[in-house]
């Protein structure tokens, strides 16, 4: 608890330093990463983001010490290669981009554990720390490297939000921005400098193998809750604000512990709340709609029978009777006669239940459905009568009041179905 | 029969263009009139989308070039509008009806602006045309077939344009939209904008166009829709590849390199 308040009170003001970079940070791989990710390339900021690591250690080596001019120069050059032999091969080989990307990703990477392995025989004294590059520590982040990453942050936003209608066309529809004369081109390589520029901002805080992790996940978590671009970069960018605070505090309180794993394990649970919460496209939502509707199915199926009952004469049916129409769904078909029972519907003495007048014209409702929809099948479609009865089961229960209306002027205002059974209206007699 | 006109708005001069070394066009040269209802007709494969993606210098040419107004390409751009297929792009996108008819005005525009209160007018009345107003601010996902191409349609009128090339308007969308969509292409013509579109059904090309280009791999005709229909020239456009053009085009592609680049 003294950890936390020390921490979030910010009175330390490298903290504060800290926690502002990893907020630009955030929104700076958050927007390129969300425009990425709509353009189904999101494997590339993975590539990329292994690739620099040779960079990295390359500047290293021409230093002599961790200066983060050399480190982030030689990440941006090595992220740069990345990217132009990706794109080359794929213009002038027959390879998959798939194939293209894990291959760049592991040679870059292998080469650059590689030299990582060097420097640490050469027992060079500054290269403590170097470990970091490969999954980050925010913590560790001194004040003069803070400036180098966040003005890259600051450039990366800026250029983003100047760039947006050019990225949007990039993304959505690039053959029209050349049609309309826009350099599609040298907006796509404005783009892959970005997201380049993004990696390298996030090598130490994060770390390279994890990099790809805040630039994807922020606007993949961020697409279930929103249809519009400006609230779904809004949101992206929250998520990895919020998971990069996370990391940094978790970081600040475990001594030794790498940030990017608590940064990915935040933004893994933003994501899973996101995928199993989200209104519309989340899980629950979609399993409780799909519950709702099956419930509403049940209670007019036993509506129906109801009516069907009436229709043979007899004024209603004993529980028993209707539970037997239905075997394998007693319990749900119990639970509907509950319902219908509360909502005064239906009317129940001693185990004979019949219908109310309110039940009466919802019954007729969705037998009027059930045979309207036989008729147009019957009719416009050319299936015969003992061929339309199941599509009919599912679709009265989907029939819009519009749609009905739509039906029963095409067809006429019909009395009779196919199987010449009469199709029931509000001011029948019975 | 390829009739060439004077002062033609569309001058396409011994057009080669191929894919990956397969040349899917082979010497078009061919001349359009200006303000009227043009047709591309042809089989699948034909090379239709190709030749209006060439005019569009969205393909490379292999050879020959194309004028446009007399210019080149880049001198008139804004005054063309292009309406890719449908099909071609993600409408899955997070953006409103309204934010993709703007796209329309971005040629104006130019670079770094945003579209402000005269675009957005612009590319409401633009919905108008096309009755989709109610739809402005209406997620593209959301849209049917016919109300997608609507919306391309209307982004290209926001463009301003005299000449347009429409890819396959009339695919895939309901009939209602097919004549909607028509309707005001004739509107268009009247004053005096020429429309070229491809299109994949013979029977309502001979009532839609006014001229009609054929193109099986190669131009077949082109010329006004009286003239160029004929059995003869529709069994050529449809009657199957030139057996020969084909065993062609294979050589070409087993080679190393492309024989044809310039």
């Amino acid at each position: 608890m003294e950890d936390f308040l020390y921490f979030f009170s910010f009175q330390d003001s490298s903290i504060l330093f800290i926690v502002m970079g990893i907020t630009l940070l955030g929104i700076g791989s958050a927007y390129v990463g969300t425009f990425s990710f709509l353009d189904n390339k999101a494997l590339l900021g993975d590539a990329i983001s292994h690739a620099v690591l040779p960079g990295i250690c390359l500047g290293f080596i021409l230093a002599g010490e961790k200066n983060p001019f050399y480190i982030v120069g030689g990440a941006i050059f090595s992220g740069a290669l990345a990217t132009f032999l990706s794109s080359w091969l794929k213009e002038n080989t027959k390879l998959s981009e798939d194939s293209i990307i894990a291959v760049i990703l592991s040679v870059f990477f292998g080469f650059g554990i590689v030299l990582l392995t060097m420097i640490q025989k050469t027992g060079n004294p500054e290269m403590a720390g170097l470990n970091q590059f490969i999954f980050g520590n925010a913590i560790g982040i001194l004040e003069e490297d803070l400036w180098v990453y966040g003005s890259l942050s600051l450039l990366i936003i800026l250029t983003l939000s100047l760039l947006l209608k050019e990225f949007s066309l990039l993304v959505f529809n690039a053959e029209y921005g050349k049609a309309i004369g826009f350099p599609m081109k040298g907006i796509r390589v404005v783009f892959n400098i970005l997201m380049i520029l993004s990696v390298v901002i996030g090598i130490q805080a994060i770390g390279v193998v994890l990099m790809a992790a805040l630039l994807i996940t922020p606007g993949a978590a961020a697409r279930f809750w929103t249809d519009r671009l400006g609230t779904l970069l809004i949101l992206a960018a929250l998520f990895a604000i919020i998971s990069g605070i996370v990391g940094t505090y978790i970081s600040f309180i475990i001594p030794q512990m790498p940030t990017g794993p608590w940064v990915v394990v935040s933004l893994s649970t933003l994501a899973l709340i996101s995928f199993l919460f989200a209104p519309k496209k989340g899980v629950l939502f979609r399993f409780i709609s799909r519950q709702s509707y099956l419930k509403k199915t049940h209670k007019e199926h036993v509506l129906k029978s109801l009516y069907k009952a009436m229709e043979e004469q007899k004024s209603g049916l004993q529980i028993q009777e209707l539970l037997s129409m239905y075997p394998v769904h007693k319990t749900e078909t119990l639970k509907s006669i509950k319902t219908l029972y509360k909502t005064n519907q239906i009317t129940v003495k001693e185990g004979f239940i019949e219908l109310n007048e309110s039940g009466k014209k919802e019954a007729k409702r969705i037998v009027r459905l059930h045979r309207l929809w036989e008729l147009y099948l019957n009719e416009y479609m050319n299936i015969a009568p003992d061929h339309v009865h199941d599509s009919a089961e599912k679709l009265e229960h989907l029939i819009t009041p519009e749609l009905e209306e739509l039906l029963d002027n095409r067809l006429n205002y019909p009395m009779l179905d196919p199987h010449q059974e009469n199709i029931p209206r509000d001011h029948d007699d019975h | 029969m390829i009739q060439q006109v004077e002062n033609p708005i569309l001058e396409i001069h011994d057009l080669t263009v191929s894919y990956d070394q397969s040349p899917v066009l082979w010497n078009v040269d061919l001349s359009l009139p200006e303000g009227k209802l043009i047709g591309i007709l042809g089989p699948n494969g034909a090379g239709k989308s190709t030749l209006i993606k060439a005019i569009m210098g969205l393909v490379q040419a292999s050879g020959g070039y194309v004028k446009i107004f007399n210019k080149d390409l880049e001198q008139v751009r804004n005054r063309i509008s292009y309406v890719p297929q449908r099909e071609s792009v993600d409408w899955n996108f997070p953006a409103s009806v309204l934010d993709v008819v703007l796209m329309g005005t971005y040629g104006k525009l130019g670079l770094f602006k945003r579209p402000g209160k005269k675009e957005k007018e612009l590319a409401h009345s633009c919905l108008e045309k096309v009755g989709m107003s109610a739809f402005a601010s209406r997620q593209i996902s959301e849209l049917s077939g016919g109300q997608q191409q609507r919306v391309f349609i209307a982004r290209a009128l926001a463009q301003e344009a005299d000449l347009y090339l429409m890819d396959e308007p009339f695919a895939g969308v309901d009939m209602a939209t097919e004549t909607a969509i028509f309707q005001l292409l004739q509107e268009m013509s009247k004053e005096g904008k020429t429309i070229v579109v491809v299109h994949h059904d013979i029977h309502s090309a001979m009532s839609y166009f006014e001229w009609i280009i054929m193109l099986n791999l190669h131009l077949v005709a082109s010329g006004p829709k009286q003239e160029v229909v004929s059995e003869e020239l529709l069994r050529k456009t449809y009657g199957g590849k030139l057996n020969l053009l084909t065993k062609v085009t294979d050589l070409i592609r087993k080679k190393e390199f492309n024989p044809l680049k310039n």
